[in-house]
């Protein structure tokens, strides 16, 4: 649930509530106000009657009179001193409405006869202002609804702004980017302390990101040294005449051990340095002229696999890139095609202006796409063949160079296209 | 032929100095960056191998040593930067090569030879296994004087092998010295044997002994043996 939609949920339900109860309490103030009026009225009445009642008494007359509003009548019962007020428990009907009364019944002992009087008001009114204030109280109630939503919105779309502002950038951060993110100083205490909050923490995760990937380049410098070791004693120890086969096995064995060791250091090495932006593009590449210069490097293991390689350069995919890093797509693109194929398999590679494509025919299924470019996660039948990085690079050099590489798989085909990433 | 390897780290300069010297070379050896210095302003060397990282200063900067005292001596160098940065630095200061860690001993020594053979203004230019012959400069190979005809791979195998006569040669070493880094990655070494059974059936049907040897389950050698 959007926070909008919670704070004017509970700004609304207390509002119901506190107007509930203002209602309640305005209307029994009101009604009360009514009441006494209603009452003072009644006894202003009564004297009136009285009066009246006492100077026609003179003259000799007994009264008996029995209207809606007004009862005289004699009656046998002791006079009061006091009147009686009470909400007449007799309703009237009224077209079709019931309306209450207020009523004053009195004994009194006029020229020594005592008379019941009762004069009764009616109590439209109060049905009236019950009437009304439920609709003010409506009507106040629908406009506050709408003075908030549109306040609420108005409030989130203009307080909330430096809020949503950071949430972009946090959602579009980059590693590699954090360095420029700044989170801006606003002019709301709680969003400043937010951004502080982020700012030092994207400093922080930069700051670690670049150590990382130092340590991850200088530890892979430094166990070359030591592979070098390693690979020049195995080197030395197979010129022994005096091994047996066994030996000589053991050795070359581990010398293969240490050469996939040695690749593996070479290629997260790459990675790390691309990572590092330490390449940067010289001059446009033809990948036309790359791709036949590694046909003819990997001419011996094409024709070994008698492979069929289809090329179509007419119109050339050139590109800024470091000469380096367009040796290395293509040198894995191409490998990759080779390794993966079967024997007397295809290979087709087309350069357009916009983009460039190579495909082979395989019998390996397609590459999940999740798997596609992480890092080790080779197929297992190729385990021994791979490193596992080949595609990890080819992604990361396309990514540095605002190139976006396509994989289609399946129906024994596997292709991979390179076009510039559209801006 | 004299050397001077300089290289901190005891076990690979051990290594280096054990394959050059088998292959006829007089080692020397310097550990760090001031005795090599001092070695250099002594001694006259014909190669100077030096590694980057030296404790007390840069490999690169004994290759300008060695270029500011007008010395005739071929240097190679050797890192674990493989950068191109680092490589053209090297070039620039006037290093003839740059081998980056790990390296095969017999690649280094290919690369020795080939540019002692460079300097060797006045001297023989050629390469010779007893009746084979080798002309680096035209890449032509003879066989008791007969010219033959070699591909530009075979010649190269030939070239090695001869360099690195007496010496097994693994599949990866080879590979990588005459296909480069780039193939161990696209496939497996079967390849080599096509052209090594090649190049021995040139030589034989040239009239030259049986040197190339396959030696069972790990190379092949180049030997009179």
């Amino acid at each position: 649930m959007k926070l909008l939609a919670k704070t004017t949920i509970y700004f609304l339900s207390a509002m119901i509530a506190l107007l509930a109860i203002t209602g309640f309490y305005l209307y029994r103030q009101f009604s009360r106000e009514i009441k006494n009026r209603s009452d003072a009225e009644l006894l202003t009445a009564e004297s009136q009657w009285i009066n009246y009642l006492q100077s026609q008494a003179d003259i000799g007359t007994t009264f008996i009179m029995r209207s809606k509003e007004l009862s005289v009548f004699p009656t046998e019962a002791p006079p009061q001193p006091y009147p009686v007020i009470s909400d007449a428990e007799d309703y009237t009907i009224i077209s079709g409405t019931k309306i209450p009364y207020r009523q004053l019944a009195h004994v009194i002992p006029i020229n020594g006869i005592n008379y019941q009087l009762i004069i009764k008001n009616s109590q439209e009114q109060k049905v009236a202002l019950m009437t009304s204030f439920t609709k003010v109280v409506l009507f106040v109630f629908a406009g506050l609804c709408l003075a908030t939503l549109l306040f609420n919105w108005i409030m989130s779309r203009r307080l909330w702004q430096p809020f949503h502002q950071s949430l972009q950038k946090i959602k579009k951060a980059d590693l590699q980017q954090m360095k420029d993110i700044r989170f801006d100083t606003t002019e709301t205490y709680e969003f400043n302390q937010l951004n502080e909050s982020l700012d030092a923490m994207s400093r922080k995760i930069y700051g670690d990101y670049v150590s990382m990937k130092e340590f991850t380049e200088n530890a892979a410098h430094e166990m070359q040294t030591p592979i070098a070791v390693v690979q020049s004693k195995l080197e030395l120890l197979l010129q022994d005449g005096n091994l047996h086969d066994e030996q000589v096995q053991s050795v070359l064995q581990a010398e293969d051990a240490l050469n996939r060791l040695s690749r593996l250091n070479q290629g997260l090495l790459l990675l790390a340095k691309i990572e590092n932006n330490q390449f940067i593009a010289e001059g446009e590449i033809s990948f036309a002229v790359i791709t036949k210069k590694y046909l003819s490097q990997f001419s011996e293991l094409i024709q070994q696999k008698q492979l069929e390689a289809e090329t179509e350069f007419t119109n050339d995919f050139k590109i800024p890139l470091h000469p380096l890093l367009a040796d290395s797509l293509i040198s894995n693109l191409l490998g990759n095609a080779i390794k993966y194929n079967y024997q007397g398999g295809k290979i087709r590679i087309t350069t357009t202006a916009h983009s460039y494509d190579i495909s082979n025919t395989s019998e390996l299924d397609a590459i999940p796409a999740d798997k596609l470019f992480k890092r080790f996660s080779s197929s297992p039948e190729n385990n021994t063949k791979s490193n596992g990085l080949g595609l990890a690079i080819v992604k990361k050099i396309a990514d540095a160079n605002n190139l976006s590489v396509l994989y289609e798989g399946g129906n024994n085909m596997h292709s991979f296209t390179i076009t510039r990433k559209r801006n | 032929m004299k050397l001077l390897i300089i290289e901190d780290e005891q076990a690979l300069r051990e290594s280096m100095v054990k394959y050059l010297s088998y292959q006829g070379y007089i080692c020397e050896t310097a550990a760090d960056f001031t005795s090599a210095r001092d070695k250099l302003s002594l001694f006259n060397y014909d190669c100077v191998v030096v590694d980057i990282g030296l404790p007390g200063g840069s490999g690169l900067d004994i290759v300008s040593e060695v270029k500011y005292m007008e010395s005739k001596a071929g240097i190679i160098i050797i890192s674990a930067r493989n950068t191109l940065d680092d490589k053209l630095r090297g070039l620039e200061l006037g290093s003839d090569d740059y081998l980056t860690k790990p390296f095969h001993l017999s690649e280094l020594n290919a690369r020795i030879q080939a540019i002692l053979r460079r300097r060797n203004f006045e001297g023989n230019k050629t390469i010779g296994f007893y009746e084979i012959k080798l002309y680096p400069e035209q890449r032509k190979a003879t066989v008791n004087e007969k010219s033959i005809e070699l591909t530009d791979k075979e010649y190269n195998l030939l070239e090695y092998f001869i360099s690195n006569k007496g010496r097994v040669l693994t599949k990866p070493a080879i590979a990588e010295h005459n296909w480069g880094d780039e193939y161990a990655q696209a496939g497996d070494y079967d390849f080599i044997y096509t052209h090594i059974k090649n190049l021995r059936k040139k030589l034989l049907d040239a009239g030259s002994g049986d040197y190339l040897k396959t030696v069972y389950g790990s190379g092949y050698r180049f030997t009179d043996l």
